[in-house]
């Protein structure tokens, strides 16, 4: 590859760098105020705690508190990471993380206009949504909070729950044979305004650069790989779905303009493809793997990737069954 | 005789840090330079270039938002308050600075893709049109008004000996002669797909290098399509080809 052409390769890059990352920016900020909203609503998330820890009902509640919040998934996360770290369940602040970048107004709207045609689309993208939230709560559930979350957000889900739900070793202070329920604190004062403005500004300067880092590999990876790559195979039933999966895992876009952008291929593909990739994007990809990285430890960031690829496969694989 | 020093007193707050270090100074500052970056994007017109129309009032709404941040910031930096006694820890700072040569960079260094090296690594625009309710006269219609008629009316030869007005980019086609070519964005630059129409540049001289914008008038003619099918198409046969510079809006909703 000749200077020239490299130099203009890398000008392209730059260009969808900048692209991804002006067009997420605003998206990222109205998460952290929505997070910051919610730190000043719920002061040491006494209601949020009170949400369904139900194995299934949480994952489900917190997939339907989706719907009130009209955001892609930069702007999930920072309300995900607000939801656990207020000591929100487990499995409920999953579900809302995973399910709401799809079932949210926005993303339902721009689904039915990019498809009207493929009412099986509108009804199965967000069921689809919904058992992958579930199904990944459940799968995460499992490694159990420790191994999930990273450290500091661990610290601070501790912090913000009564010392009677921690065990001995989790409170790491006590006497021994001293009474098993401690009195209860007085309940968390308001924050005042400059500790949420505090809290607030440096929620959205981490999450911006690791934004930066995501948008930066997206772009590097778009421009050195052809599209036409992933789209050769799209007659194939399982492994154009494989194709389309990476692909949603490559092109980085929000979910509330994939619609649109997979209907430009469309008809190169199969249902089952189609799905997958309206499925997974909202979920993980190259621009969300360092953010997702701010809630969980690396191992519990691959258990989402291999569980929500495989469950997507899945799905994808009986819609061309069913489709063919 | 030195003065005794004042008594301890546990309660006073601590004295205020030297201006330069309070961390409030330097949130605020790496908060303005994110908003700078965006309201700096919202009116020099590298949005044109990067993301669709419609996404432009966001992004100037997150630059006013974070500016009001940073102001509200730099604010708490002012003597007397809280924040003038929080001192800028070690891992802020590396955030402060990051955020400053990102932020530098992407102001002083404005976005210059290659539309034809774009292009060639995307598939073609392949959306299905329905049938087109309203279509402007043939000397009105833009590169992508063609394109989306010739989906809704794939005979060419009705449109054979139709005036033709349209300005795109060079876009070079393995095996084939270039085309000229726009490029569709739904959101922002990274979901951009081609849309082209064939050009028999050998009527008025030698073709144009890749990625130049050219404007053509000329009559559109039926020729065979590359291959053996035995299909034909439309070509756009030029009467006149002016070279332009990239319009300010170069992107296709």
């Amino acid at each position: 590859m000749s200077a020239a052409v490299l130099a203009q390769r890398f000008a392209t890059a730059w260009a969808l760098f900048q692209g991804l990352l002006i067009e997420a920016l605003p998206f990222l900020l109205l998460g952290v105020l929505i997070a910051t909203g919610a730190r000043w609503l719920s002061p040491g998330g006494r209601w949020l705690r009170r949400l369904p820890a139900h194995p299934v009902l949480g994952p489900l509640t917190g997939a339907g508190l989706g719907l009130a919040l009209p955001a892609c998934e930069c702007g999930n996360v920072p309300v995900a990471r607000r939801l656990l770290a207020a000591g929100t369940p487990v499995g409920t602040a999953l579900g809302f993380l995973f399910a709401a970048p799809v079932l949210n107004p926005i993303v339902l709207a721009s689904t039915w206009a990019a498809f009207p045609d493929r009412p099986w689309l509108l009804l199965l993208r967000p069921l689809g949504a919904v058992v992958v939230a579930v199904g990944l709560a459940l799968l995460l559930g499992l490694l159990g909070e420790g191994a999930l979350l990273t450290g500091e957000l661990l610290e601070e889900r501790r912090l913000s729950r009564p010392l009677s739900e921690l065990s001995l070793l989790e409170r790491r202070s006590g006497l021994l044979g001293a009474p098993a329920v401690p009195p209860s604190p007085p309940p968390p004062s308001r924050p005042t305004a400059a500790e949420l403005l505090r809290h607030g500004s440096t929620e959205f300067l981490t999450l911006a650069l690791v934004l930066v880092a995501g948008c930066a590999i997206a772009a590097l990876v778009q421009t050195l790989l052809p599209r036409q790559w992933f789209l050769t195979l799209g007659g194939q039933p399982t492994l154009s779905i494989l194709a389309l999966m990476l692909f949603a895992l490559v092109v980085s876009v929000c979910s509330s303009v994939d619609a649109f952008l997979a209907l430009g291929f469309a008809a190169q593909i199969t249902p089952g493809a189609l799905l997958a990739f309206l499925l997974l994007g909202p979920v993980i990809d190259l621009k969300l793997f360092g953010l997702l990285g701010q809630l969980f430890r690396p191992r519990a960031l691959l258990l989402t990737l291999a569980g929500s690829g495989l469950m997507v496969l899945l799905i994808g694989q009986l819609v061309n069954l069913w489709r063919r | 005789m030195t003065p005794s020093p004042p008594p301890f007193d546990a309660s006073a707050p601590p004295p205020p840090l030297p201006l330069w270090r309070r961390a409030a100074l330097w949130r605020g500052a790496a908060l303005a330079l994110w908003s700078l970056l965006l309201l700096r994007s919202a009116v020099d017109g590298r949005l044109d270039l990067l993301l669709r129309a419609a996404f432009h009032p966001l992004v100037a709404f997150g630059g006013v938002a974070l500016g009001s941040l940073a102001l509200a910031q730099l604010a708490q930096a002012r003597p007397g308050t809280a924040g003038a006694r929080e001192r800028l820890r070690a891992p802020e700072r590396w955030l402060v600075l990051a955020t400053a040569l990102i932020t530098v960079a992407a102001v002083v260094w404005p976005p210059a893709p290659s539309f034809a090296e774009l292009a060639s690594q995307r598939p073609r625009d392949q959306t299905a049109e329905e049938e087109l309710a309203f279509v402007l006269p043939p000397s009105q219609r833009s590169l992508t008004d063609w394109v989306r008629l010739l989906r809704a009316q794939p005979d060419p030869r009705l449109f054979a000996g139709d005036p033709v007005r349209i300005s795109g980019f060079v876009l070079p086609i393995t095996g084939e002669a270039p085309q000229v070519a726009r490029l569709l964005v739904r959101c922002c630059l990274a979901d951009a797909s081609p849309v082209g129409l064939p050009v028999r540049w050998s009527a008025v001289g030698p073709t144009p290098p890749a990625d130049q914008w050219v404007a053509i008038e000329g009559v559109m003619a039926v020729e065979a399509a590359p291959g053996a099918g035995g299909e034909e198409r439309l070509v756009v046969v030029p009467r006149g080809i002016r070279p332009i510079p990239r319009p300010a809006r170069p992107l296709e909703p």
